[in-house]
């Protein structure tokens, strides 16, 4: 029943595809069903080869990324007081835009597909550790009791107990993982690999050549989202009843004093620093296009290119900041708008958690084809980009708006809209902002990846300019400066959250 | 191993403000069952959990023979049935209990004897999800038993327990443990179980707790059901009910 209803579905979609297609023969920006198809017939081997490489990538850094988060999930709970430092080095690793860091791993690995590899790891990591932790932790005193009463140590408890019991967690991050590593891929493919379905969507883009464009996107978003569904499965069948988790960066504690915090950053970025160059004379890596903090700071305090770094980051932000704002907005507009109608809300949140998985990037193309190389296009992917995953935990945060509130509020006969403003829009700030916290990364990823394809303005141009001419000083500069801006900006909305959310708790005392 | 004392001296306990445990102060003979009864929230939960060495007293000292409860633990030496059985749900009944010898590095002899003598005949492959409370509470105790402990930690073991099966464990466990010299600690709501199943009652006075009397239950030999209707039997069940209704 339900399979021929979504068979139907997609049938009607691809003639209403194809229809459009026809009455717009020959366009630049769109491909109906038929072109693609074509095209894909006429390309199978070369897109075959290149699927097989991809993929293959995205699996080898699948599983890496995860296997690291797995590490660094264990060494948390084995050694408690590591946290506050591993979440800090995660988080700011996972801050680097992935399109900065892949020009940096080539001239590091040099040609293959190392830093496919890596950048895969690098966008599946995060998101792993942060759903692990929780998962590892969510487990009940008594058990920790009962360990205890045997003299058994954190070792055994995270051997016997909570390994087991983190595994629905896990499999939530995992799934989320799993079309992440295939944008991850991708995404090094952009940045100056021989082979796969990046540099050919590249390609296409570059030759516009809308039909490729088309196919490959499609190519990229199917096979992504296969990797969602096989992680799907295999979570069904281990884990039947999977955990609702917000994936979002654990909340400081509020009760460091403000020098306590100061110094707590001043500790990171010295560790950071000292890594940085640590690691770098430990490998003895080229100082050609190894740069040490040192360089770097030379380099920039020239003024000229220090202009030169701010006016690309004035003109990334310009498309960065509304864009995000706008995914934001829509994503928890919609929420809430859904709300009022909860049948209909039921039946697109499937359909949204599935697209919330599509990894923009992949349609990335398609948007710049629909929307233009300019203001536009760019601020679309921007905002596509948070959209998804904003409207997911929003949706999630109204639900669990206390049953109880809910019939109170029902059993005096207020309105829909009533109970909405007054119960579930606090109920779901929380959501909210964990998705603007973690949003940040993906509007900065989003907008250098669309310039980097497209715009020709902006950070993203600049990396690839750079890249391409040896410039080696000015990219690490990006990349610093792209980190500071994405810690910086993380750090502003933590502190909006701390306000917002205070006001509304005092609220709740009142 | 012979047999131990556990010995509390001048214990106090408080959690934020409430004080928990107030000054108490005994020894629970070696070899021997000493029950705990009491208002509930009076503090008789927070005693074992101290005995345990799941939490540290806030001034006093507390001994199991010569050592510490953190070093009994460490060697296996003692266990603890919970008043919530906390079984891990994706083993099975067997596994879980074998669980208790596992934790206290013990051979894991003797996993059907217990299912059988808790009545768990039949569902030693069942998984927790699937048997009731009071069935998970008999697995809970099983687990507890297996790794033949010095030092037995009851609280309130057969709450969730039906009536006929309750009666059928007052009969056959303590035989067990009995047996073994298990310095024997039990929690319980009803007083003709503390009766019956103990060599000594302590009543304890609503929070923070107090020792209000110290009874001895000095009834000789094999202790069945039938026991519970000769005059001896019901004078000592009276004499801990009044010291109860005092302490209301
Ligand atoms: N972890 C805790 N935090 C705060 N209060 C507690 C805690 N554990 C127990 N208490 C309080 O201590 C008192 C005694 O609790 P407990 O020992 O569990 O009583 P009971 O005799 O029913 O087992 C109760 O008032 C309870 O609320
Ligand atoms: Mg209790």
């Amino acid at each position: 029943m339900t399979v021929t209803r979504s068979l139907l579905g997609v049938v009607a979609t691809i003639l209403v595809w194809e229809a459009i297609a026809r009455i717009q023969p020959n366009s630049v920006f769109f491909s109906g069903p038929s072109d693609v198809a074509n095209y894909i017939i006429g390309h199978s081997g070369l897109l075959f080869r290149a699927a097989v490489e991809t993929t293959g990538n995205a699996v080898i850094g699948f599983l890496w990324g995860n296997f690291v988060a797995f590490a660094l999930a264990c060494l948390v709970i084995l050694i408690p007081r590591s946290e506050w430092v591993v979440s800090a080095l995660a988080l700011l690793v996972f801050c680097i835009p992935l399109i900065a860091s892949g020009p940096i791993l080539r001239v590091l690995f040099g040609p293959g597909s190392g830093p496919q590899i890596t950048l895969a790891a690098l966008a599946v990591y995060y998101t792993t550790f942060l759903s692990l932790v929780v998962g590892l932790r969510a487990i009940s005193q008594n058990w920790t009791d009962l360990m205890t009463i045997y003299g058994r140590g954190r070792l055994s408890t995270l051997l016997i107990v909570r390994l087991r019991a983190s595994l629905p967690y896990l499999f939530v991050g995992l799934q989320i993982a799993a079309p992440a590593a295939f944008l991850g891929a991708m995404i090094g493919e952009f940045t100056g690999a021989e082979k796969g379905l990046g540099v050919l969507t590249l390609r296409a883009m570059r030759g516009l050549q809308t039909d490729a464009t088309w196919a490959l996107a499609l190519i990229s978003a199917s096979l992504a989202m296969l990797g969602y569904a096989c992680v799907g499965l295999i979570k069904e069948k281990l884990t039947p009843h999977a955990p609702t988790i917000l994936v979002s960066t654990p909340r400081g504690r509020s009760d460091h004093s403000f020098p306590a915090q100061v110094i707590g950053v001043a500790a990171i970025a010295a560790l950071v620093f000292f890594l940085w160059q640590g690691s770098m004379d430990a490998f003895n890596l080229n100082p050609f296009f190894a740069k040490r903090p040192g360089d770097i700071w030379q380099f920039l305090s020239h003024p000229a290119n220090m202009n030169t770094l701010l006016n690309a980051l004035g003109a990334t932000l310009a498309y960065a900041i509304p864009g995000y704002l706008a995914g934001l907005a829509l994503g928890a507009g919609l929420a809430v708008v859904l709300m009022l109608w909860p049948p209909v809300a039921r039946a697109i949140m499937p359909t949204a958690i599935t697209l919330r998985a599509v990894p923009i990037i992949t349609t990335a193309p398609l948007l710049v084809l629909a929307f233009g190389r300019g203001f536009t296009g760019t601020v679309a992917i921007v905002a596509v980009m948070i959209f998804f995953p904003t409207l997911v935990a929003c949706l999630q945060g109204l639900r669990q708006t206390p049953t109880q509130i809910v019939d109170l509020f029902e059993s005096y006969g207020v309105t829909r809209f009533k109970l909405l403003r007054s119960a579930q829009i606090p109920a779901m700030l929380p959501a909210l902002f964990a998705s603007a916290r973690m949003a940040v990364p993906a509007a900065l990823l989003a907008v250098t990846t669309a310039e980097w394809l497209a715009t020709g303005r902006g950070i993203g141009v600049l990396m690839a300019l750079t890249a391409s001419t040896s410039d080696y000083n000015m990219l690490w500069s990006c990349v610093v400066l792209l980190c500071l801006v994405a810690v910086g900006a993380f750090a502003m909305v933590a502190w909006c959250e701390k306000r917002v959310l205070r006001i509304y708790a005092s609220e709740q005392l009142a | 191993m012979t047999a131990a004392d556990i010995s509390c001296e001048n214990v106090r306990k408080s959690f934020d403000r409430t004080d928990a445990v107030a000054e108490f102060s005994t020894v629970f003979q070696a070899g021997r069952t000493t029950a705990l009864v009491g208002p509930s929230g009076c503090g008789k939960s927070t005693i074992l959990r101290m005995i345990a060495g799941l939490d540290a007293p806030d001034a006093g000292l507390i001994r199991l023979g010569p050592e510490t409860p953190k070093q009994v633990a460490r060697r296996g030496g003692l266990s603890m049935a919970f008043q919530d059985p906390s079984l891990l749900p994706w083993r099975t009944v067997r596994s879980n209990i074998a669980l208790g010898a596992e934790l206290a590095r013990k051979p894991a002899g003797g996993v059907d004897d217990l299912i059988h003598l808790v009545g768990l005949d039949g569902f030693a492959d069942h998984r927790p999800a699937e048997l009731s409370g009071g069935m998970r509470q008999r697995a809970a105790i099983a687990r507890s038993l297996i790794s033949e402990p010095e030092f037995l930690l009851l609280d309130e073991p057969f709450g969730a327990v039906d009536a006929i099966t309750r009666r059928r464990l007052n009969q056959d466990l303590p035989p067990l443990w009995r047996r073994r010299k298990t310095t024997t600690i039990l929690v319980t709501h009803s007083v003709e179980e503390a009766v019956l199943l103990s060599d000594r009652v302590i009543v304890l006075s609503p929070r923070p707790a107090r020792i209000l009397s110290d009874i001895q239950i000095d009834i000789e030999g094999l202790r069945t059901a039938a026991e519970t209707n000769s005059a001896k039997f019901q004078a000592l069940k009276s004499k801990v009910l009044a010291a109860l209704e005092e302490a209301a």
